[in-house]
């Protein structure tokens, strides 16, 4: 098709694009500058897994593509993918009106059919979310004008895009020979004549302007995403996930966590640029659905305002170290102290944003630059300090529960194949000691060769790095570390997940490498390598419950479940709809086992209550609720106990049902015996 | 306003402590040391008011060996300005009255307007540090403090009383020993501890006792193993409570 830009048409075009792609690299060019206030961080190790995520999340938008979200997400996919395919469509209208050069390829017939095809499902997509928004808000969605006029855009850009092809096969613009447009061709038979010729022209300038006043408003909207996904995705975090950015060199620095937007990653504040406000990432979070002060989509967006505020100033003065972001006008104290780091938020967010880490950066602001940390907390982290445990139990008890069990530490049989740490849950708390104890039956009637470190084992550290606590973290990890390497340990069992999870992800990065197994990974390895042999056990319907450590934070979903199917007599229940990845949390992760939990529902009673109801909605209700995570047990203990249903519904530990069904014997301690 | 906070360090709470074989002492061995509570809630005091008079100087000193300088490091870190550790051989067995004359050596050359004491330490419970220390400094005391602010002419005191509180007020220097502070004892920040770690901490001689001990320990007992629990199971509530009640009456006697 010809464009209607001759002479005069062609500068009109051309002043009219540098206006617009002006506006867009200025506003661009200074939040670029925004952005480069952020601390330094490298983030290209590992180019393939890189470029696999810009195919998987980027272009194939799998994250969008989940669960619940499967009619929404198609819809965003198809303006996505038409977005790409008129982009270059776009281009070649643009570049064919200046210069009068067609972009390479454009005039095949499936780029022809791909444009129309797209434009309709573009425009139908459109209408849904027009309509969802307006008639079906979707919970926790930010709904402001921007949207709206994003979508209005959107559809102005579609109509056009089918007029201008319509007129222009009616009024015959499209050349013999070439393909007409599939849409165009349908809709050509009802115009005609000088009416057709003045409509192309009309509907190419209307659809030329709208693509120049979408760039030039893009920058200032949340529909920016569309340009910063693209390097979010490709810088996303390299780190295992369940692992904390490391302080290197702490004892020399001067300020901790974020005391200062500077403090915050570029990639942090790229993160801000790129929230789509979607609202997923406050859907599934288990803080807010119980009534607390904590919003993760607030939180992403506090810092991003922040920064669009006070860019310029702290450009200006480069010694001005600007509002902290935790402050008490915008990301309150009390929002980052209820973050639970269960992750769901990351999980589910389609353009990868790292929630977790910006919480963590400012709770290490509060806790060890300004010692604000709740006094429970305070509490928590002086008991590890003093007694090596958050609950400040005498460190000297801590191998109590294995007394007269045949439990050996490395001390006595330096040459154990595995260190079994036991942590400060399964050695402290009764509940979880009859777990520690069922694992070393079951590790004894395997024959697998392992000690414990008795009273020279130490909190891994994970309760004070997630309370912010960076520093304590590192003495415990360090302590922990040389214990290791005096007796030569190389393979580590943890039936906790959150030692499981430090261990394994977050000692690397002090020089701890060993080969770290969660203990239902191992039972399971046992169980198909056929080393443990089950004698009958009750028959009983058994929900699982995925501790978030395990789960969403190291992809252990199966293995658990497994060892659940080996078992002779247990019924595996799932607890849908919240199960797997979108597991909710029992409520203790980061460090909030420790901390009051106020205001609103208690995250665990809120989970025993998803429980009830996934029972009632699968016709059975469990007879038992199993976990793999002291916490979560302790945590589902309370819940059934407050709602006085502990004789109906039991908590227990997959461990547990595992050693009552071991081979030919009958001394298994039973739950709440 | 000028605050020297007296302090002691003793095994931490969380410590199982264990007689040693004479009978007479604990095992020191695998023994983590702290603040006694009591004084944590006295420095916590001093810096409160420190928080809202920017012009106090909170010190503290203790009579130690070199082990105490990790206590006066973490009142430091805490935010305390500065430390002193008053030691020599004879520091351990000074007894209250010995301790007492010794602090008063550092407390006449510190010269503060207050003194704060915790009421009592948490190992051996005496409570006569305090009150032997403000009468061989000549200074008034008051004891079991929970609350103090400066007003017109002196010091206003708020003194736990059964049930209520008292309040007292000096108008010159005074010596307080302290129950409780409002809010607990504050973790220190991490500058706060980086800058502890880095602060001189002066030694003072400590006298030779004047006088021989009067009072020694003869001996020291663990407390007796505490006995099972008893745990109703099934059957009647009714029964039970009614059990239960007479038990508490005629058994442990505290009803």
């Amino acid at each position: 098709m010809t464009p209607p830009t001759s002479g005069a048409g062609a500068l009109v075009l051309l002043v009219l694009a540098a206006a617009g792609f002006g506006a867009f690299l200025y506003r661009a060019g200074k939040l670029y500058r925004y952005l480069r206030l952020g601390r330094n961080e490298q983030r290209t190790g590992g180019l393939g897994r890189r470029f696999r995520d810009e195919v998987v999340i980027y272009l194939l938008q799998r994250k969008l593509l989940k669960r619940p979200y499967i009619v929404r997400g198609l819809a965003h996919a198809f303006i996505f993918w038409g977005f790409i395919v008129i982009t270059i469509g776009t281009a070649d209208l643009l570049l064919n009106g200046v210069v009068g050069r067609r972009v390479p390829g454009t005039e095949s017939a499936v780029f022809v059919w791909a444009v129309d095809v797209f434009a309709v499902l573009v425009l139908s997509s459109i209408a849904l979310a027009g309509v969802r928004r307006a008639f079906f808000k979707p919970p926790r969605m930010h709904i402001a004008l921007d949207g709206y006029v994003i979508l209005g855009l959107i559809a102005v850009l579609m109509v056009s895009l089918v007029a201008l092809e319509s007129a222009g096969v009616a009024s015959a613009l499209v050349a013999r020979g070439q393909t007409s447009p599939p849409v165009g061709a349908l809709l050509a038979p009802f115009l005609g004549g000088p009416a057709a010729v003045a409509l192309f022209a009309g509907a190419w300038w209307v659809h030329v302007v709208t693509v120049l006043a979408f760039a030039a408003y893009l920058p200032q909207s949340k529909h920016l995403h569309i340009v910063t996904t693209l390097p979010n995705v490709f810088f996303r975090s390299e780190r295992p996930r369940g692992a904390l950015r490391l302080i290197e060199q702490i004892e020399d620095q001067e300020t901790f966590g974020a005391a200062s937007l500077r403090d915050l990653s570029w990639k942090q504040h790229l993160d801000g640029y790129t929230c789509t406000e979607c609202g997923r990432c406050s859907d599934n979070c288990p803080a807010l659905a119980t009534g607390k002060a904590l919003d993760p989509q607030k939180i992403v967006l506090d810092l991003r305002d922040l920064l669009l505020r006070e860019g310029d100033q702290l450009l200006k003065d480069p010694t001005a170290a600007g509002t902290p972001p935790a402050h008490q006008l915008a990301t309150k104290p009390e929002e980052l102290w209820a973050c639970t780091t269960c992750a769901a938020c990351v999980e589910q967010c389609p353009v990868t944003i790292e929630h977790i880490d910006k919480i963590v950066d400012m709770r290490r602001y509060l806790t060890m630059q300004e010692a604000a940390a709740p006094p429970e907390a305070q509490r928590a982290m002086t008991n590890i300090e003093r007694a090596g445990n958050p609950w400040g139990e005498a460190a000297s008890t801590r191998a109590d529960w294995a007394a007269g069990r045949g439990v050996p530490t490395f001390a006595e049989k330096p040459d154990a194949e595995y260190l079994y740490f036991v942590g400060c849950a399964a050695s402290f708390d009764r509940r979880n000691q009859r777990v520690a104890k069922a694992l070393a039956r079951i590790l004894g009637a395997a024959g697998v060769s392992f000690a414990i470190l008795g009273t020279e084992e130490t909190c891994n550290g994970d309760p004070a790095r997630r309370m912010g606590n960076e520093y304590l973290w590192q003495q415990q990890a360090q302590r922990n570390i040389e214990t290791f390497a005096a007796y030569k340990v190389r393979k580590v069992i943890a039936s906790c997940p959150h030692c499981f999870n430090t261990i394994a992800n977050e000692y690397p990065q002090l020089g701890g490498r060993y080969e770290v197994v969660h203990a239902l990974q191992l039972v399971q390895d046992l169980i198909s390598e056929g080393r443990i042999a089950f004698s009958g056990g009750e028959t009983e319907t058994v929900a699982y419950h995925d501790p978030c450590y395990l789960g969403r934070h190291n992809g252990i979903y199966e293995d658990p479940r497994a060892v659940m199917d080996a078992l002779p007599g247990v019924e595996l229940m799932e607890i849908e709809p919240h199960h797997r990845e979108r597991g909710f949390c029992c409520g203790a992760g980061g460090g909030r086992m420790w901390m009051e939990e106020q205001p609103g529902q208690r995250v665990n009673h809120r989970r025993v209550e998803q429980i009830l109801a996934a029972g009632e909605a699968q016709g059975t209700q469990p007879a038992k609720v199993a976990s793999g995570c002291p916490f979560c047990l302790i945590m589902l203990e309370e819940g059934v106990g407050a709602k006085g249903i502990q004789e109906q519904l039991r908590p227990v530990d997959v461990l547990e049902l595992v050693a009552s069904r071991l081979g030919g014997d009958t001394t298994v301690e039973r739950t709440n015996a | 306003m000028k605050i020297l906070v007296c302090l002691k360090q003793v095994p931490d709470s969380t410590t199982r402590v264990k007689v040693a074989p004479d009978g007479k002492s604990v095992v020191t061995d695998g023994v983590t040391w702290s603040i006694s509570p009591y004084d944590e809630y006295a420095i916590e005091l001093a810096l409160e008011h420190k928080d809202a008079a920017g012009d106090t100087v909170v010190g503290v000193v203790t009579a130690g060996g070199a082990r105490s300088k990790d206590a006066l490091r973490q009142a430091l870190a805490m935010g305390c300005d500065e430390a002193s550790l008053v030691t020599g051989d004879a520091v351990g067995s000074l007894g209250a009255l010995g301790t007492a004359a010794a602090l008063r050596s550092a407390v006449l050359d510190l010269r503060p307007d207050l003194v704060l004491c915790g009421k009592q330490a948490s190992d051996d419970d005496q409570g006569s540090v305090g009150p032997a220390l403000a009468e061989a400094l000549g200074w008034p005391h008051v004891s079991v403090v929970t609350k103090f602010a400066a007003v017109d002419g002196g010091l206003q005191i708020w003194k736990e009383t059964e049930g209520g509180h008292e309040i007292w007020k000096a108008p010159g220097q005074v010596l307080l020993t302290v129950q409780k502070s409002e809010k607990e004892p504050r973790y220190p920040s991490l500058p706060g501890i980086m800058k502890a770690k880095k602060k001189e901490i002066p030694e003072r001689p400590a006298d030779a006792p004047q006088d021989a001990a009067t009072i020694e320990v003869l001996s020291m007992e663990p407390p007796p193993a505490r006995g099972g629990g008893k745990i109703f199971k099934d059957g009647d509530v009714r029964a039970h409570a009614t059990e239960l009640a007479t038990l508490l009456r005629d058994e442990a006697k505290v009803l």
